[in-house]
């Protein structure tokens, strides 16, 4: 055994021998993957495991580095990105993704990227047509 | 300010290409000659090209304290870098079917899934899944 997985297994032991805890944050996490679109709140989250919200957002936030909140924004921001790149709207994406407002997508997109949605969307669109004219040169 | 860029000490460029285009999927994106046989060589991610890339840096064999760092880290199974994927043990499965070498096989560490193989470059590399 090298000195990488000596240290591997003093973590799991230290940090991770909880089992219970990381099925919880496990399942909570794949929940927000698969209904990130929809409205989704802390006060759900926790019903779905019987814990308290501020129990569970101290364990997601400790086994994952971030609270439920800023990994939902995360997701749907990257979902949204996705969308704009293959020629939706922006006030579609806004809404297919799960935001309320367009205006608030706008601005939470502008400071998690460098760009307001529009201003992605142009900049997808022309990165496809310069890699087009690449290939067929 | 952005991160542009990110280096990996590769002891022969032209292996460490082959290694990172054919077996692991990389794109080349910058292939400039710096002299000497050197090059500002780079790759990254075929779904992201417009994301960061991978230096794919000569370091090794130009300079002495590099070759011993990256040396070191290798000895002591230490992962260079990691890189994500979706599903670990379907990577797993596919570069084992190339030929590449691992030295920790899937294994579950809290919220994640690891597995380390070697580049054939000089470098331990970490793949990890997000459970």
């Amino acid at each position: 055994m090298n000195f990488y997985q000596k240290e591997m297994n003093r973590i799991k032991r230290s940090c991770y021998s909880n089992k219970e805890q990381i099925g919880i944050v496990i399942g909570i996490r794949i929940f927000i993957e698969d209904n990130f679109a929809n409205d989704l709140n802390l006060s759900l989250l926790s019903r779905l495991n019987y814990t308290s919200k501020f129990h569970l957002l101290r364990l997601f936030k400790r086994y994952y580095g971030l609270t439920p909140k800023q990994y939902l924004i995360n997701k749907r921001i990257a979902a949204s990105k996705h969308h704009l790149a293959t020629g939706m709207a922006v006030t579609e994406t806004c809404y297919t993704v799960g935001f309320e407002s367009p205006c608030s997508f706008s601005t939470l997109f502008k400071n998690k990227t460098g760009l307001t949605p529009a201003e992605f969307k142009k900049k997808s669109n022309f990165c496809k047509v310069n890699v087009k004219l690449v290939q067929e040169l | 300010m952005k991160v542009s860029v990110t280096g990996i000490p590769v002891k022969d460029q032209d292996k460490a290409l082959e290694f990172y285009t054919s077996k692991l999927g990389f794109v080349k994106k910058l292939d400039v000659p710096l002299g000497g046989g050197n090059r500002w060589l780079t790759v990254v991610a075929k779904e992201e090209q417009d994301g960061t890339e991978v230096l794919l840096e000569p370091s090794p064999n130009n300079f002495e304290p590099a070759k011993i760092y990256q040396q070191a880290l290798f000895d002591a199974g230490i992962p260079y870098t990691q890189f994500s994927v979706d599903d670990l043990q379907q990577e797993y499965e596919r570069l084992l079917n190339l030929g590449v070498a691992f030295s920790l096989t899937p294994t579950a560490m809290g919220t994640v899934k690891l597995a380390v193989f070697n580049d054939t470059c000089g470098n331990n590399i970490q793949l990890v899944q997000m459970l």
